[in-house]
């Protein structure tokens, strides 16, 4: 059972580990986002400061060195934007590259001038004026003030890099006013944040694992007293009483195991108390029986030698002589019984298997006690199959069965016949006796096999039954792991059945013979 | 006269018993104490012992292992016990028979006592052969080769009652009636053991029994002359 269900439904420390990492995965995830957000909050606050700033610094240079070309000629100026562009963009398009745009704005009134005046828009790395944002330009076109915004910067190749656009106007002499661009990659920035991002995810995952770890060192730490306690309890309902759990500490764990250790000598005594009680019992019974059977010897001896004399004296004496030898012969089998009842209460029967054939020992019985009982044979009408049945089993147990259940039928008779059926399967054989006698209420059937029942307390005992047979008999069969049913009806007599396995100890798989003789018609009997 | 000596420590039962023995035309020596009964046994060897299991002085089965050391007089026990491990350790120290008190008839005891002392084949004469054993049966012997095998009355009865048949099967049943005299008894413990003994005596191996064979389910038969 305990193998079909999920070790996790099984273990408590399994459980208790995988709540505490989901619950800690929630509280890593969260407060890790947070730390996250926030960092690359501040960093790019701190990058876009710093980007500002030098571009502040670079548009007022611009300003400047435009300002110092004022009046020169057009090569002096054209010489002049280049040094600009090139002073303040770096080299290449690596990561934290600058990027610079010029763009000439054609101002709506300036048509007239278009032509003459010389145009120096300018792009480091070739840069195209269509990767700058729509929004970026329409402000920088209606505003003096410096503007930004973050937007992909795509080169000529194609290749596409986050940046930051900072705009602001510029004029350039005898060429008019013009946009120019700061363009800042981002590359390094996303490269930090990725750093950070990867740190996070790195330290949470080592924090859920020694999270795991240290739950399962204090899991354990509580899981394994009770373990061991499971443990003990388990092998204390086995039977073995002198279990007790090693209480080492003095905590809760501790009395748990102080209360289950006195528990279990409480109880070990107790036990111990009540088999003392019972092997006395047992013993004083046994005893008894013991004790009891020199002298019955001699007095049986003694009364046949005065049976044997009776014709020797008066009929009062002779019958009396009679009456002597039966007491006595009623007195020994109640003995024998009882010390056969004390045998299987102190549960020492031994069942002494041998092969024998069944439906021989069940024919000679009806034999016997045909004679014994001094009833006419034909008063049993025994039903078997006329191939041997050979079964394995205590002779001596199967016959005192029979005898007792013959008997038992001879005793209710009432001089109606009584019906033995034997029948055979592949694994049990059944034997049926059957009696038209007064029956039994149904409330009977459950005492039929209590010692010293008797159906009718103030029936006469005309075959001197000692009342122990019925019971010695179920207990006979069970020991064989056969059953013993009974039935009755008032008015239509009784019937008992008894089931065997071939090989006396193998399980019996069904009644082969139902108990309710009404029944039988409706039952298919395998037989072999 | 045939003497048998009873051995049991109730006095009553003792006298009881020999007043049916007597009444039967046996001779009774009665011992009460089991360390007794070597010194009795000696001086005045009985032509049977009937021995109570439960003795002062020396235990029954004790007493009968002494007994079976130095003669085959046939041993019969008397146990008040009916317990199994009780008669098996009997029949192993060397008991006969068994008879667990009380007796259901007295006459049933002198029955067994007469079927003990009878010469069980009194209908055979000579020599019979049961593998490679001779059997004399009227000088009571039993060779292999030249080697004499001892045994017990009860022993030599069994060998004989299987050899003078060579071909049928006995049951245990069959046995109990023509070794022991039982009418209806259905102790085939009493078989079983004695096979058990005979073989360890008669057999080259007892674990491979060639000379008394089992055949399973029915019984004993005698072994075929010459079969391995």
């Amino acid at each position: 059972m305990r193998s079909q269900r999920s070790p996790l439904a099984q273990s408590l420390a399994a459980k208790v580990i995988l709540s505490t990492v989901l619950l800690s995965l929630g509280v890593v995830w969260l407060t890790g986002s947070a730390l996250y957000s926030q960092l690359s909050d501040g960093i790019k606050k701190v990058n876009l400061e710093s980007s500002l700033a030098d571009a502040r610094s670079v548009f007022y240079n611009a300003r400047y060195q435009f300002l110092l070309v004022e009046g020169a000629s057009q090569p002096q100026i054209q010489a002049q934007v280049t040094d600009v562009i090139t002073s303040s963009t770096s080299i290449g398009t690596t990561e934290g590259a600058r990027e610079i745009i010029l763009l000439k704005i054609f101002g709506k009134g300036d048509t007239s001038k278009n032509g003459q005046q010389p145009n120096y828009s300018r792009a480091s790395n070739g840069l195209l004026a269509t990767t700058i944002p729509e929004n970026l330009r329409s402000k920088i076109s209606k505003d003096f003030e410096l503007s930004h915004q973050f937007a992909p910067l795509t080169y000529r190749t194609g290749k596409t890099i986050d940046a930051l656009y900072v705009g602001q106007r510029v004029s350039i002499p005898d060429s008019g006013r013009y946009e120019m661009y700061l363009v800042f990659t981002l590359a390094n920035q996303g490269a930090t944040l990725d750093l950070i991002q990867n740190s996070l995810l790195l330290t949470g995952l080592v924090l859920l694992l020694l999270i795991a770890l240290i739950t399962w060192l204090v899991v354990r730490q509580v899981v394994k007293p009770v373990r061991d306690a499971a443990r003990v309890a388990s092998l204390f309902t086995e039977g073995d009483f002198t279990q007790r759990l090693q209480v080492e500490s003095n905590d809760e764990i501790a009395t748990l195991g102080n209360a289950f250790n006195e528990m279990a000598t409480s109880i070990q005594a107790q036990i111990s108390r009540l088999e003392n009680l019972s092997n006395v019992q047992q013993r004083f019974v046994s005893d008894v029986s013991h004790e009891l059977r020199t002298p019955l010897t001699t007095l049986r001896m003694a009364s046949d030698v005065i049976y044997g004399q009776r014709e020797n004296f008066d009929p009062v004496i002779a019958r009396s002589a009679e009456l002597l030898i039966a007491q006595i012969d009623r007195f020994e089998k109640l003995l024998q019984e009882l010390l056969e009842v004390s045998r299987f209460d102190a549960e020492v029967a031994v069942l002494e298997p041998t092969d024998f054939e069944f439906i021989a020992l069940v024919r000679r019985c009806v034999a016997d006690l045909g004679v014994i009982l001094d009833s006419p044979e034909s008063q049993i009408a025994v039903v078997a199959p006329n191939t041997p049945v050979h079964i394995r089993a205590d002779f001596r147990r199967v016959e005192r069965i029979m005898r007792n259940l013959i008997s038992n039928a001879l005793d209710h008779s009432d001089g109606k016949p009584i019906e033995i059926e034997c029948v055979e399967t592949l694994t049990e054989v059944a034997v049926s006796v059957r009696d038209h006698g007064d029956g039994m209420e149904e409330a009977s059937l459950t005492r039929v096999f209590d010692r010293f029942w008797r159906a009718d307390p103030s029936r006469a005992r005309t075959r001197g039954g000692t009342g122990l047979g019925l019971s010695i008999a179920l207990e006979d069969a069970r020991l064989h792991n056969g059953e013993l049913d009974a039935w009755g009806a008032p008015g239509e007599g009784a019937n008992f059945v008894l089931t065997l396995p071939r090989i006396a100890g193998n399980e019996i798989s069904g009644r082969p013979l139902p108990v309710n003789p009404h029944k039988r018609s409706e039952v298919q009997i395998e037989t072999i | 006269m045939t003497l048998v000596m009873v051995v049991d420590d109730d006095q009553d039962l003792a006298e009881m018993l020999g007043i049916v023995l007597t009444g039967a035309g046996i001779d009774v020596d009665l011992v009460s104490r089991g360390d007794e009964v070597m010194e009795v046994f000696r001086n005045n060897p009985p032509d049977l012992v009937l021995l109570d299991v439960m003795l002062p002085g020396l235990d029954g089965v004790e007493v009968c292992k002494l007994i079976r050391a130095e003669s085959m007089v046939p041993i019969v026990m008397l146990s008040a016990k009916g317990d199994t491990q009780d008669i098996v350790a009997g029949l192993e120290a060397g008991a006969d028979d068994y008879m667990v008190k009380p007796f259901k008839h007295p006459s049933e005891l002198i029955a067994r006592i007469r079927t003990r002392l009878r010469r069980t084949n009194a209908d055979v004469n000579g020599s019979l052969i049961i593998g490679d054993l001779a059997i004399d049966v009227t000088a009571h012997e039993v060779r292999r080769g030249a080697k004499l095998i001892a045994l017990t009355r009860l022993e030599f009865d069994l060998l004989v009652a299987l050899a003078k048949e060579p071909g049928r099967v006995f049951s245990r049943d069959s046995l109990l009636s023509e070794v022991w005299g039982y009418r209806h008894s259905t102790d085939t413990r009493l078989v079983n053991v004695h096979v058990q003994r005979l073989r360890s005596k008669v057999e080259h191996d007892p674990e491979h029994p060639t000379i008394v064979v089992t055949v399973r389910g029915v019984g004993y038969k005698a072994g075929v002359v010459g079969a391995s």
